[in-house]
């Protein structure tokens, strides 16, 4: 298949043509326009009624009643339409026979229409709200543009530009379509917003790349000037944008069904099916029995509505949006209801750096003066730094610190911690200026106190930045003058350098540690900064010397060096934990960023991507001391790709990578690369989660299983594109949201569990009552108010389950075998519990015949006469007559009977499902409580409250058969009970399946990891007193000491995602 | 792209014929022999303990009841009336007086109802003392009260072999449902009316349509086997110029304060409605 990717760079330069290549007078007769005097307000109007106005299209929404009508069809909406159409058709047929004594059937597809357009209604209603929060952000469009018409500059609103403009723009502005410099001064712009890449790029008016998207005369529509001024010529606007032609692709790119709309299809077909195949199964049998077509009929429509739970879809979006909120609490925005689900399979996180992983702030992390490194505290909070600071060194290097810097605080912010407060200016000076603030205090009052005299700002040619400044000691009357700048620059113009306070000749010692220091700093991915003085002779230069910057009549050589700072973007503090908690979840993170491939590897092994033990090629390279050719790429665990690379590779080659290591890095990417590494990580079969903030990103996002925007750095068009938005852009959040993400889906599958296993005691009476033709035990009305009365809160509550285990200790279940629904889980609901449940329904039912005079065995095949309306002396046991209605009335009191029983062995059933290992005694859950208690509530309410209410067939009932299924409940209870010793108990047994515990041998969790330093009892993770689990490191496999193997009677092996096969390994080595 | 690629037709069917039977690793729909069984014997054990535990609890419960009366006659707290003969389809009697065939079924039916009346049948009845009921708390043999076919008059059978359907006045047997315990007040009879004024003329056996208190109450069928439930006759003197006609005839159960005769949703509680249309 064509990559997107390669269309996108293809369409993109097609779309530019070659207007960076021609001058400004070519361009003039292109557009017809005119530099000096702009366009004609006659011709602009004409421009913009051929062009449009200079805007995107919005995305095209959905149109809300497609949305409406999908509720209304998808799921077991069709099912119940087809139960309701039957019903009509009977209760049709019954017309014109003359007949309408069956006014129930017409009245029954009433009443199943209802429940599918309500529930419909419901299930819309939901998802319009998650969508609507999202409305908040839309806006991206610059609002007013300085234009030159008609010889005039004016202020015209963005949208009414038309190509052939002519445009102003300074520092802050942003681009209001795309353009064509002819004029630029100090214009640098941030292409973030398209690139990703934050670091500002300069713009001139020269052609300098062939690519229209690399020359420097070109600025991009809703990219921003920093700074600088400019002027330039419209050549694009709206959709013909860059930015526009990016946005008309992401719509292109298909959305992926989520794993969780896949799992709920599964279930849907499943359930479906059994109840298509029983009903159909059951109209031949009833036919053949010679039951008339129209009863058949009828009673296919039992079946349906007894097999489909109705009531499960709503719950299950309820679920899902309980646990939307409490993700928005805990920052994780979640746009689309089933994304929060997605985020728990997650197996593969490709994370941005800058920002998600880091604070993007420049920061000072390492010190270098008297020959000695020291580190300096990067934490976001930091108010005070812990290293050394006796030596006279760091007094003179903090005063060229706090001297030589042009960065200032924006006024009125004394009361914000330090790391808060604005700054004017660069990066580096920025995290110059905190730093200084930080251990000096009031840097502003230092400056007043040593007043600058003279000043030459950073160039790219000099590459140092100097200044000569008043010192506040009265009685030296020196100037100062102190200059920072690149390492090896700054060397170059020092003869001594500053040990102890004490000033040493530079000799070639000194400039080895200084380049070792300085290597070491580099090699951390760090910026390292030179600092040096030198105190001007006091006779050479008096207080009253002129100083002139542009002849530079004072010494620029023969400086003394003071020391080094290196300054790098910090990890945000709670991200290593998060990535440890990545790792032991199974969840491979891989950083893809712009950065330089040391910086990127230097965060990465800070927070974890790449662990301390593992290494790249060239690691190994190094360490063997081997050309990089010649490793065996496949030792390394870890790898950093560069972007180049990543250009050249094939997708097979690429593939090779993603499977072999476990520590990725990408590094010079662009975000259009991501995309690639998307897919091919799609094509693992990974369930890949994606962070990104620019307008590029927003393909990758789309592709992307999860697609995570940034909240406060995010683009809008990005945020557009993802299914979650991160209000905190904090890489920690994303795994709070996995956590919550995996639970929900353990807790649904309760859910289901829960609502499956009543399915057969609704279903039983009618295969019975067919069978045996009996009086019907239970209605289909009745069902329903089990299905969306009864049921309902309980389900629910089972979303506000907890854990079984630390649920971040196991790996990402696998689609294709850990289904919401299995086998196993169909089998123990509906054989087991569900048959148990029916036995118990059935006592009760015919508990309240027989004590009304009808025992059992008058019962059996009665059904025809019993519904005979004409029949109004119908005998029972004892001998008495019973007219139609007296026995109808008894029938309601059967229906209450059963529903009343089907409700309290529901309650033993919640208090089962609420674990699947644990005992109920292991774990409590308060809302299991509310959950019980509005079951029993609702119950009472329809027996007692609406027992008078015909239409409802329910009676009062005596309050005694209440609890006649209760020994039935408690039996279902203490099976459960049993079941769970016996899995907890034997793990692994192969009666398993019959015990719904298959799962645990795939994906059980690890509760403690025996992980001891030294290496001599390793890798054995234990997860149960009778479990253990052995990491993928073959190599310490040998370790393994037999008693220990011991201990686990099953052995289960995991291979945390890597390619190596712990389970073959293991059993090699049991053969050794 | 992440698209699987389908599976050539002739490997799917392969996979299928493993599924079903595995020879190497002698697994039939993915199980063994063994771990069918297993599971087999499972279910066997699992069902039969649920069948036990279902036939022990219906036991328990059926040893609670006793054999006599019901637990709860709650729910039958007032009689039914019916009548016989019981037209199959609805209560609806379509015949021609002077076509044997057509009102032959009814004269049947009645016949057939009438027989467990016949005075042999009724040798061991009692002649109870009319206008009171007959109680018999104390006694363990609970005898049935005598009722002569000779109070049915013209309706008894005896006299007319067709019960008046082939003179154009067909008898219809009205009988109240027997329910245990029921000791109806006052006087009761069945009165019937046709909606339309003078289509009909009624008579009604026994006289005014009465029926007998020492008939009440019914002791069950175990404990009173031989009981015989009153029965009011009533003969419809159609007028001739009302033939080809449907008249629609309701009788109900009047002059006792305890037995319901206008329940809104049970129709034939103390009441019944028939309809009649004869041809020549």
């Amino acid at each position: 298949m064509k990559s997107p990717f390669c269309s996108l760079s293809f369409s993109l330069s097609f779309g530019i043509q070659d207007d960076h290549r021609l001058s400004a007078s070519e361009l003039e007769t292109k557009y017809g326009t005119s530099i000096s005097e702009g366009l004609s307000s006659a011709k602009a109007a004409q421009v913009l009624a051929r062009d449009g106005p200079n805007a995107l299209t919005p995305p095209k929404a959905t149109p809300e009643i497609v949305k409406f009508l999908k509720q209304m069809i998808g799921g077991f909406s069709i099912l119940l339409w087809i139960g309701a159409v039957f019903s009509w058709i009977s209760f049709g047929i019954q017309l014109a026979q003359g007949t309408v004594s069956f006014i129930d059937q017409l009245y029954l597809g009433v009443v199943l229409a209802l429940v599918v357009i309500l529930t419909g209604i419901f299930a819309y209603y939901q998802e319009a709200k998650s969508t609507n929060i999202m409305a908040s952000f839309s806006k991206m469009i610059p609002q007013q543009a300085l234009v030159i018409r008609d010889g005039e500059k004016k202020e015209l609103p963005a949208d009414q530009l038309v190509v052939g403009d002519i445009v102003e723009i300074k520092g802050g502005d942003r681009i209001p379509a795309d353009i064509r410099l002819i004029f630029a001064q100090g214009c640098k712009v941030d292409n973030s917003s398209l690139t990703g890449e934050s670091e500002p790029q300069s713009r001139s008016c020269d052609f300098t790349h062939e690519n229209p998207l690399e020359t420097k005369n070109i600025a991009f529509y809703s990219t921003t000037c920093v700074e600088g001024t400019a002027t330039g010529i419209v050549i694009n606007t709206g959709d013909r944008t860059i930015i526009g032609r990016i946005a008309s692709l992401t719509s292109g790119v298909g959305n992926e069904k989520t794993p969780i709309a896949i799992e709920i299809e599964h279930f849907v077909y499943l359930v479906a099916g059994v109840a298509i195949s029983i009903g159909v199964l059951f109209f031949i049998i009833s036919v053949s029995m010679r039951y008339k077509i129209l009863d058949s009929i009828i009673f296919l429509i039992g079946i349906i509505v007894a097999n489909v739970p109705e009531g499960l879809l709503a719950t299950v979006t309820v679920s899902l949006s309980l646990t939307a909120k409490r993700m928005a609490k805990k920052n994780c925005l979640v746009k689309n209801l089933e994304a929060v689900e997605t985020l728990g399979s997650t197996s593969v996180i490709c994370s941005d750096k800058t920002g998600t992983l880091t604070q993007n702030r420049m920061t000072v992390a390492h010190l270098w003066f008297d020959n000695q490194i020291y580190s300096a505290d990067t934490s976001e909070d930091q108010t005070t730094q812990p290293f050394d600071q006796s030596s006279p060194s760091w007094t003179a290097l903090s005063k060229i610190v706090t001297l030589c810097n042009r960065a200032e605080f924006r006024p009125g912010q004394e009361n914000l911690p330090i790391m808060k407060r604005v700054v004017v200016g660069d990066a580096s000076e920025t995290a110059l200026l905190k730093f200084a603030e930080v251990i000096l205090g009031d840097v502003m009052n230092i400056r007043a106190q040593n007043k600058k005299v003279a000043e030459i700002p950073f160039n790219s040619t000099n590459k140092f930045q100097l200044s000569i400044h008043k010192t506040d000691d009265p009685n030296d009357e020196r100037f100062l003058l102190v200059m920072k700048g690149a390492p090896e620059r700054i060397l170059e113009r020092c003869s001594t350098i500053m040990i102890n306070g004490k000033e040493e000749p530079l000799d070639s010692e000194k400039a080895e540690a200084f380049q070792t220091a300085y290597m070491e700093l580099g090699g951390m991915g760090e910026r390292v900064l030179g600092f040096c003085h030198l105190y001007l002779p006091e006779n050479e230069f008096p207080d009253t010397y002129s100083f002139d910057t542009d002849s530079m009549n004072f010494p620029t050589s023969n400086l003394c060096f003071v020391g080094l700072l290196s300054m790098i973007d910090p990890p945000r503090s709670t991200v290593p934990d998060a990535v440890s908690k990545c790792r032991s979840a199974g969840i491979k993170v891989i950083m893809v960023t712009g950065d330089h491939p040391i910086t990127a590897k230097a965060i990465a092994k800070s927070v974890g991507i790449i662990s301390a033990t593992s290494e790249t090629v060239e690691d190994i390279a190094k360490r063997l001391n081997i050309p990089v050719e010649q490793v065996n790429w496949r030792e390394a665990t870890a790898a950093v790709v560069n972007g180049m690379e990543l250009k050249d590779m094939s997708s097979q080659q690429l593939d090779e990578i993603l499977c072999n290591h476990s520590e990725i890095v990408f590094a010079r990417t662009s975000p259009q690369q991501k995309l690639i590494i998307v897919e091919g990580c799609q094509r693992q079969g990974a369930v890949v989660a994606v962070t990104g903030d620019g307008v590029n990103d927003s393909p990758a996002l789309k592709k992307a299983d999860i697609g995570i925007a940034m909240g406060i750095a995010g683009s809008d068009a990005a945020k557009n594109a993802a299914d979650m938005v991160l209000l905190d852009d904090n890489f920690a959040s994303i795994v709070t949201g996995v956590e919550e993400g995996r639970l929900i889906f353990d807790n649904l599958k309760k859910t289901i569990a829960y609502t499956l296993t009543k399915n057969i005691a609704e279903l039983c009476p009618f295969l019975i009552y067919i069978i045996a033709s009996i009086p019907l035990p239970i209605g289909t009305i009745t069902i329903l108010f089990i299905d969306l009365g009864t049921d309902i809160i309980p389900s629910v509550a089972l979303a506000y389950e907890k854990a079984e285990s630390d649920i971040m200790n196991r790996r990402p279940r696998n689609k294709r075998k850990d289904r919401l629904v299995n086998e196993q889980l169909a089998i123990y609901s509906y054989l087991q519990i569900g048959i148990m449940q029916s036995v118990g329904a059935f006592v009760t039912y015919f508990t309240v015949y027989a004590e009304q005079g009808f025992l059992p065995s008058t019962l059996l095949g009665v059904r025809v006469n019993w519904e005979n309306n004409a029949i109004n002396d119908f005998e029972d046991s004892y001998g008495q007559e019973w007219t139609k209605y007296q026995r109808t009335y008894l029938q309601w009191t059967g229906y209450t009977a059963f529903f009343v029983s089907i409700t309290i062995q529901q309650v033993a059933d919640l208090i089962i499902r609420k674990t699947r290992r644990n005992s109920i005694f292991q774990q409590g859950n308060k809302v299991i409580w509310v959950g019980i208690f509005s079951q029993i509530g609702i119950a009472l309410i329809l027996t007692y409250g609406l027992g008078h209410v015909t239409a409802l067939n329910f009676t009062p009932l005596r309050f005694q058969y209440w609890f006649v299924a209760v020994p039935f409940a408690i039996l279902i209870w203490v099976y459960d009970e049993v079941r769970k010793l016996f899995i907890r108990r034997y793990p692994g047994n192969h009666l398993h399946p019959i015990f719904l515990s298959k799962e645990n041998i795939t994906n059980f969790p690890i509760s403690s990891l025996l992980l001891q330093a030294g290496g001599t009892r390793t890798c054995i993770i234990k997860t149960h007193p009778h479990h253990c689990l052995l990491p993928p490191y073959g190599d310490l496999l040998p370790l393994l000491t037999k008693p220990l193997l011991l201990e686990c009677p099953v052995c289960a092996i995991s291979s945390m995602g890597s390619p190596h096969d712990g389970v073959k390994e293991f059993h090699d080595y049991e053969k050794k | 792209m992440s698209k699987e690629t389908k599976k050539p037709f002739r490997q799917s069917m392969t996979e299928w014929r493993q599924f079903i039977y595995n020879p190497n690793s002698g697994e039939f729909l993915g199980r063994t022999a063994k771990s069918w069984g297993l599971i087999l014997l499972f279910y066997l054990v699992f069902y039969g303990f649920l069948a036990a535990l279902f036939t022990f609890t219906m036991w328990v419960m059926l040893q609670t009841l006793s054999n006599d009366i019901p637990k709860y006659r709650d729910r039958i707290s007032s009689p039914g009336l019916m009548i016989s003969p019981k037209p199959d389809t609805a209560l609806e009697f379509y015949f021609n007086k002077s076509d044997a065939q057509s009102y032959a079924e009814y004269v049947a039916t009645l016949r057939k109802f009438l027989e467990s009346y016949d005075d042999s049948k009724q040798s061991q009845n009692i002649n109870c003392t009319p206008g009171r009921i007959f109680d018999q708390n104390d006694v363990a043999v609970k005898k049935a009260c005598r009722f002569n076919l000779s109070e049915l008059g013209q309706c008894s059978g005896k006299e007319d072999k067709t019960f008046g359907y082939s003179k154009g006045t067909p008898c219809v047997l009205v009988k109240v449902n027997r329910i245990i315990g029921l000791k109806p007040e006052g006087e009761p009879r069945i009165q019937c009316a046709s909606k339309e004024a003078g289509m009909v003329e009624i008579n009604y056996f026994p006289p005014e349509g009465l029926i007998d208190l020492m008939y009440f109450p019914y002791y069950g069928k175990s404990l009173h086997a031989h009981y015989l439930q009153p029965l009011v006759a009533v003969q419809l003197a159609i007028n001739s110029n009302s033939t080809k006609e449907e008249i629609a005839i309701e009788c109900k159960i009047l002059g006792s304060p305890n037995l319901k005769n206008e329940d809104d949703r049970d129709k034939f509680l103390g009441r019944i409605a028939f309809k009649v249309q004869m041809t020549e």
